[in-house]
């Protein structure tokens, strides 16, 4: 009960403040001081939990629970500091199951910058090309914050050239205990514009910038003792493989649990990783490219393996007005990169690179339920995808024209071959765990998607989305058995009264085959109808359902939603069900348990 | 607890306190970079002593694309009125950041479009969901920002922008 009324008034506190500030900025807006101006932005989110044990939304200890935090950032001409104040004292059950509890100042950095300099020091976030290598970003909605403490120079020494370098030492959720850290990541990239350079280029209509990375981690290195199966028969390990420089068997049954050791001298202290980058233009084409290799990186995530990572992503595209046509490429295969070995894989925390998923991000519901997950230990597949206008003031095009989206995307696992560990059980030396083909596609299919879109306006009122996919997800990706094969329809209807209101119909469906192998709770085809009446340009009041309708369960996930936006504040109140599940962006995933309850959201930017 | 209260309390009268002036903010001076990958700093962002109007927006991000197709359809009106350009700035990152340009030329869009790949800008203006539009009079100054989208709000978007002018 303590706990109850402490969760109560810690967030009260917080919204207290928030409604302070909104006042603040709703008078004063972003302030000038001296020749300076601050600005910040602040947020909460809220929410009173409901125990409902039909949707398996639990009984959590603390009912009332919110996320907050609070940015004040401070600029006057080339000179910027700032800091943050993050609040998860008592946080969303969600964030709680990612660690992300407790409360401070989070973030504070100052930083200088004219035509030839720019430096910061304190917290800093920072991305090299496409961040095969490094990428320190933030994502609130997904709880990742892995900005590095440290410092950062960038250069630019003549126009074209840009020059990084970067020290720090990566965040971990809230663990702020940077004295007994013992790891570091330090970093070099650089990038020449070279069409700005070579007129000659230049003067063809060419772009063409290349570019190179260099990360390396350092993590003091200690002996590690962890647990080990060995099949006997076979003389290798039931995981990938395993680096053990020595252990020792107490029996010889068919299969045997055993210690291994590594000790410390054979851990790598510093991990490098480099990466060498293109971007080609000409008139409408474009060719981007990144290749990245880390050296051996044993870690939990691949098992202590001493294989060499790497990663490539293409993405070549053509485009005109009207038509817009793209195809990428990814392979990534043991690029799991922290800042700690023994990092969770489990979790983002730590993740030092970025290996995205280049599958067309859908913002529809019951698709973005079975989001691809990215595989940065092994992942090989394609995208393509054409945007083609029908051009306006056409028969078929209509006075607005009409938009047209085909997709395709499909994703495997890697095609690996096992490296035995040894012949004889007793000194073992360290392993490369498996071989994989470059361009081979292992047996499992991770995801696959085809579909597409059509979108009309036909007049001033109305508006119409047509969209159909045919999608297979693994349900590997969220550790169950079985594959979604579904089939799915969908339509947006808009129609707009006047100028000031507007009705939005949303409805989708979900078919999945009744002959499946998946667990029972994810069998069967689902419902999503949403209706949305929008004042402009200050209220939004929404009803939704997801119903599962093919499932015996006939469960609903009602909700209730009213928004209103004043400028760039936003107050929105929620009430209903949410479904256990995951949620991504950008391929980074965290799974997000089922909840009951009424939720207030405010945010504001000042 | 109580000290976490008061620190709150704290923070927020040190903002009233240096509360003075009406705001007249500018962009700030952040690296994003080109279609063309050729970088690029926002503080560049100038249409010659007429309005501009910024958008942080997303391939992904649906009210973002229903805004600036509502744009669309009244842009070559709005910019023989008033002159104003529109700089896009996207902020997919790399997971759809290749696409962003074949997306903008599918639909036929002529806004200015630029890229803020790993949110540099998007947190230097404070930026905490898109669509985020703000609308810049002639000497660069923000005068109005506005968070969300609901259909219809670009009339009131162009009355502002008219004001300007006058």
């Amino acid at each position: 009960m303590n706990t109850l009324k402490l969760s109560i008034s810690s967030c009260l506190s917080a919204f207290a403040l928030l409604c302070l500030l909104l006042f603040s900025s709703s008078a004063f807006a972003q302030i000038k001081v001296g020749s300076g101006t601050i600005s910040g932005d602040f947020s909460f989110n809220g929410m009173f939990y409901i125990p409902d044990s039909t949707i398996g939304a639990r009984d959590v200890d603390s009912k009332v629970r919110a996320n907050a935090w609070l940015n004040l950032n401070y600029t006057n001409g080339g000179f910027s500091a700032g800091a943050r104040y993050e609040f998860y004292l008592f946080p969303l059950i969600d964030f709680q199951d990612i660690h992300y509890q407790g409360h401070g100042i989070t973030n504070f950095f100052a930083d200088y910058k004219n035509d030839f300099i720019q430096v910061t020091g304190g917290y800093f976030y920072e991305q090299f090309g496409q961040g095969l290598t490094l990428r320190s970003y933030e994502d609130r909605n997904l709880g990742i914050d892995n900005s590095l403490l440290g410092g950062r120079v960038k250069v630019t020494p003549y126009k074209g050239i840009q020059l990084k370098g970067i020290w720090g030492i990566e965040r971990h959720n809230f663990n702020f205990d940077y004295i007994k850290r013992n790891d570091y990541v330090r970093g070099l990239d650089a990038e020449v514009a070279l069409a700005d350079m070579i007129p000659k280029l230049s003067e063809k209509g060419v772009t063409l910038t290349i570019g190179g990375s260099f990360v390396s981690k350092f993590e003091k290195a200690e002996d590690k003792m962890f647990d080990i199966y060995i099949d006997t028969a076979k003389y290798h390990a039931f995981y990938n493989g395993h680096a053990i420089t020595d252990f020792t068997a107490t029996d010889i049954p068919d299969v045997i649990k055993c210690q291994g050791l590594i000790s410390s001298d054979k851990i790598p202290q510093n991990v490098a990783s480099w990466a060498t980058r293109l971007n080609f233009g000409i008139k409408g084409f474009r060719l981007e490219g990144e290749y990245a290799s880390k050296v051996n990186d044993p870690n939990l995530s691949n098992d202590y393996i001493y294989k060499r990572g790497e990663a490539l992503l293409m993405s070549a595209s053509y485009s005109m007005k009207g038509l817009g046509v793209s195809a990428s490429f990814l392979r990534a295969d043991n690029m799991d990169f922290r800042s700690q070995r023994d990092a969770t894989p489990a979790y983002a925390a730590l993740t030092l690179n970025y290996i995205p998923a280049i599958n067309r991000q859908y913002s529809y519901q019951l698709l973005g339920n079975y989001s691809y997950a990215s595989q940065p230990n092994g992942q090989i597949g394609a995208q393509a995808q054409v945007n083609y206008q029908i051009p306006k003031k056409t028969k078929i095009g209509g006075r607005y024209g009409t938009d047209i989206t085909v997709n395709y995307a499909r994703f495997h696992d890697l095609q690996k071959t096992l490296v035995p560990l040894s012949d004889t059980i007793g000194t073992i030396t360290a392993t490369e765990g498996y071989t994989s083909k470059f361009f081979g596609f292992g047996k499992t299919l991770l995801y696959q998607d085809i579909g597409f879109d059509i979108t009309r306006r036909f007049d001033k009122h109305w508006k119409l989305m047509l969209m159909y996919n045919y999608i297979n997800y693994n349900m590997v990706l969220q550790g169950k058995p079985g594959t979604i094969n579904g089939n799915h329809v969908g339509f947006e209807l808009t129609y707009k009264i006047n100028d000031i209101h507007a009705l939005r119909l949303e409805n989708q469906y979900l078919f999945i085959p009744k002959k499946n192998n998946l667990e029972e709770k994810e069998k069967g085809s689902w419902i999503y109808l949403l209706l949305e009446y929008s004042i402009s340009p200050k209220w939004f009041i929404t009803v939704s359902d997801q119903w599962h309708a093919g499932n015996k369960s006939k469960l609903h996930y009602p909700n209730a939603a009213v928004a209103f936006v004043h400028n760039t504040t936003r107050i929105a109140l929620n009430f209903g069900k949410t479904r256990a599940g995951i949620l991504c962006v950008g391929g980074v995933c965290r799974t997000v348990p089922a909840s009951f309850g009424l939720g207030l959201s405010v945010t504001t930017t000042f | 607890m109580k000290k976490t209260f008061l620190l709150l309390i704290a923070i927020s009268i040190l903002t009233f306190s240096f509360a003075q002036e009406k705001p007249k903010a500018t962009l700030p001076s952040v690296d994003v970079k080109t279609l063309d990958g050729k970088v690029f700093n926002t503080k560049n962002i100038e249409n010659d002593g007429k309005p501009i109007l910024v958008s942080l927006w997303a391939t992904w991000c649906k009210p973002c694309v229903a805004e600036l197709m509502a744009i669309n359809d009244v842009y070559e009106e709005w910019q023989e009125e008033t002159g104003v350009v529109l700089y896009a700035i996207s902020i997919d990152d790399t997971k759809t950041a290749a696409k962003v340009a074949p997306f903008v030329n599918g639909k036929g869009w002529d806004f200015i479009v630029l890229q803020d790949i790993n949110w540099d800008f998007k947190r230097a203006m404070n930026v905490v969901d898109v669509p985020f539009l703000c609308l810049l009079n002639g000497n660069g100054e923000i005068i109005w920002s506005h968070t969300s989208y609901a259909p219809g709000s670009e009339k009131e978007v162009f009355e502002l922008i008219k004001k300007i002018e006058k």
